[in-house]
């Protein structure tokens, strides 16, 4: 789609294509009952009649766009460098993620076999520091990520943002709270 | 129980509810100070570009169920600090409008026109006073409608709608709000299925939790936070970063400008500009009152019909409409502000919501219990309390506060924002992202719902590429399962009649009604090559 001033016309046949599939693939292979079942001798409307109507909306809204809105004016042009900034902007989210999601248990276990003890993360996951590790490192290398790739560059001052951006939010979502778990806590 | 017993006890569960603290003998409820809180808040979001009303309340919502719990008495602490939100937003966004060309949010864009010429001419302080008692008149006068319209428009359909009639009304609203935003039939019938299709998976009446690819992830359908905050919020996020990081942001340099001269609104100032806000306050509401049309096109009829009368009646010195007339601050401003109290007119008559606001609304109600916006609130029950009708009394005397407080204070602290736009975008935008995603995650406690509000972030990112509006999606994904819920009641109570839709006449009104409005605008956007 990038720099074609047709791009109406192509998401209109995208978005067609996808509801022909939704119609005739994804909802008869996944639904259990039709658009309408007989259950004890009365007829009653099936958990395909919803999906379908959603899909009548796709095929109008895409028949609409193929056909009539196909030469609208100000069509919208996507930019592959633009796609490609996002794509790099969620990988570092990703990280984050997963820094967030791994960087508690992965320190209990660097203690343990530092120190020889039995320690284990899920049953620390509400106690401080132990509660903050995953969250702080995972949150910090987001947002820090996520602001140097905008600015082009990495410096102290954006991981001191960063840094003070995850300590207000777990003064915001945690230190008030007794019953709110930051993440990943509610997972390990 | 009489209309009157209801409406006295909507104020005291306002004023008499569980006490924060007392000042000199005088118990001050907490629904108060929520209100206050709401409205501070709102102000300051307003006047921060980059942020607006519903990042704050996605942001909100999820501290504030933990402090007042999912009980009904925290209905209207929650609620009201909402839409205190959602009144300060409102004025909050005129003011790097006005001081820095900058609109805080998108529906202040008209107000720029006239409120920057009128600070470089120094008169920055009387232009914000400006835009605060057109956008003050127009709230208020908003609300007053929302509270007279909405019992009777709500009687109306309880006392003369069935199912399969409502039904239809839910499909003509879809198509209606498809049709009407975002400047594009086609695409707003796309997101329109799209919010279709996500509120179906994981979900139906069958054993097998349909279109769940067998995945137990998908066996319980998306909660709604992960898709009304990862399309609205976190797809907005993920858009705005590229669109600042093509711009690589300007060099944060902002331009000074002093004031000179008389800054008051005068008598004679109020009377000049009371006939355009009057005009624009009756735009404002009636486009408000019609879900999925936003304040900014309020703002943009308001401010044209403005400017023709300003052409015939404007005096030969007079700065022209665009080169820092007040008049057209006030045409804006009063214009777009009564947009938010006649936006509720639908939520709570019909239980549809307009605009992203009013979804919070919703998604506040749906979280806690207890209340659930639509017709059935304003059951005038006589022999016992009906408890959702106390409630919507309370919040329209919680809009009436918020507007008080809007008279009273709102002004002075809106004039103290401009300090707002010198947080620089880029490093909000992050921050914003990880609290929304830590926000969903505190209300879920599984990293799923984190996975999954990414996904609709993406696809609001996506939307917004392609020049899609991610509004119809929310919306029917919050009325999806209505929609099947009343297909499925008016299909049995019609004795399995499939053509109920069409049979029913005034049922076949609607559906008509709901065929003529996406004709209609398509042909109008039909390209003339």
């Amino acid at each position: 789609m990038a720099n074609l001033p047709r791009s109406n016309l192509v998401l209109g046949l995208l978005t067609l294509a996808f509801a022909v599939l939704l119609l005739f693939v994804w909802i008869p292979m996944d639904t259990q009952t039709g658009l309408m079942e007989k259950v004890r001798r009365q007829v009653v409307i099936g958990d395909a009649l919803a999906p379908t109507v959603a899909a009548l909306f796709l095929i109008l809204g895409g028949g609409l766009l193929a056909v009539v809105e196909r030469n609208a004016e100000n069509q919208p042009r996507m930019s592959l460098r633009g796609l490609g900034f996002t794509a790099i902007l969620m990988t570092i989210v990703f990280v984050g993620l997963l820094v967030m999601r791994h960087a508690g248990p992965l320190s209990v276990w660097i203690v343990n076999a530092v120190q020889g003890g039995e320690l284990e993360y899920r049953l620390l996951r509400d106690t401080a520091p132990w509660k903050y590790i995953g969250f702080f490192l995972g949150g910090t290398f987001l947002i820090s990520g996520v602001i140097s790739l905008v600015e082009g560059r990495v410096t102290g001052r954006t991981v001191l943002v960063a840094i003070l951006a995850v300590v207000v939010m777990i003064f915001i979502y945690d230190v008030p709270f007794d019953d709110l778990l930051l993440p990943p806590n509610g997972d390990v | 129980m009489g209309t009157f017993d209801y409406i006295l006890m909507g104020i005291q569960a306002v004023f008499q509810g569980p006490a924060l603290f007392s000042i000199l003998g005088v118990s001050i409820s907490v629904t108060l100070v929520m209100i206050f809180g709401g409205f501070l808040t709102g102000i300051a979001v307003g006047a921060t570009p980059g942020l607006a009303g519903p990042v704050a309340m996605a942001i909100a919502l999820p501290i504030l169920i933990s402090v007042f719990g999912y009980t009904p008495d925290a209905l209207l602490p929650v609620m009201g600090f909402l839409i205190g939100i959602m009144k300060g937003a409102t004025i909050g966004g005129a003011v790097p409008a006005i001081l820095f060309n900058t609109p805080g949010t998108p529906d202040a864009f008209m107000t720029t026109l006239d409120g920057y010429p009128m600070t470089k001419r120094g008169k920055a302080k009387k232009a914000l006073r400006v835009a605060h008692f057109a956008s003050a008149s127009g709230d208020t006068f908003s609300d007053i409608v929302l509270i007279i319209c909405a019992p009777f428009l709500a009687l109306m359909v309880e006392a003369y709608l069935d199912l399969p009639e409502k039904t239809a009304l839910l499909i003509l609203s879809l198509s209606f709000i498809a049709t009407v935003i975002g400047g594009s039939a086609a695409k707003g019938l796309i997101s329109t299925g799209l919010g279709l299709l996500a509120a179906y998976i994981g979900t139906g009446e069958d054993f097998y939790p349909r279109l769940s690819m067998g995945q137990p992830a998908l066996s319980q359908g998306f909660p709604i936070a992960t898709a009304v905050l990862g399309v609205l919020i976190i797809g907005a996020v993920l858009k705005e970063l590229e669109d600042l990081w093509r711009r690589k942001r300007d060099s944060g340099t902002l331009p000074e400008h002093r004031d000179k001269g008389d800054q008051r609104l005068r008598g004679a100032d109020v009377r000049r500009l009371l006939p355009y806000i009057g005009r624009s306050a009756l735009i404002g509401t009636a486009i408000g009152a019609l879900p999925g049309i936003g304040s900014t096109l309020a703002a943009t009829l308001g401010y044209t019909v403005g400017k023709s009368r300003y052409a015939r009646k404007k005096r030969p010195d007079a700065p022209e409409f665009g080169q820092g007339a007040a008049e057209g601050i006030a045409a804006t401003e009063a214009a777009n502000s009564s947009v938010s109290g006649a936006n509720l007119i639908p939520v709570l008559s019909l239980g549809i919501p307009g605009n992203a606001a009013a979804v919070f609304l919703i998604l506040a109600a749906e979280s806690i219990g207890g209340f659930n916006p639509g017709p059935s609130v304003f059951r005038f029950t006589t022999d016992s309390v009906n408890p959702e009708l106390v409630v919507a009394f309370g919040l329209f005397t919680a809009m009436m506060i918020a507007n008080l407080l809007n008279w009273t204070v709102g002004g002075l602290f809106m004039r103290s924002m401009g300090v707002m736009i010198r947080i620089p975008k880029h490093v909000l935008l992050p921050s914003v992202l990880l609290l929304t995603l830590t926000a969903i995650y505190v209300q879920e406690t599984r990293i799923e719902a984190i996975w999954f509000a990414l996904g609709f972030g993406v696809l609001g990112y996506l939307m917004r590429a392609v020049a899609i509006s991610p509004l119809p999606f929310v919306i029917a994904f919050i009325l999806g399962g209505k929609l099947e819920e009343n297909a499925r009641q008016a299909f049995a109570a019609t004795g399995g009649d499939p053509w109920f839709l069409f049979t029913n006449p005034g049922a076949a009104i609607l559906m008509a009604m709901a065929l003529a409005v996406i004709i209609l605008t398509s042909r109008k956007q039909k390209d003339p090559a």
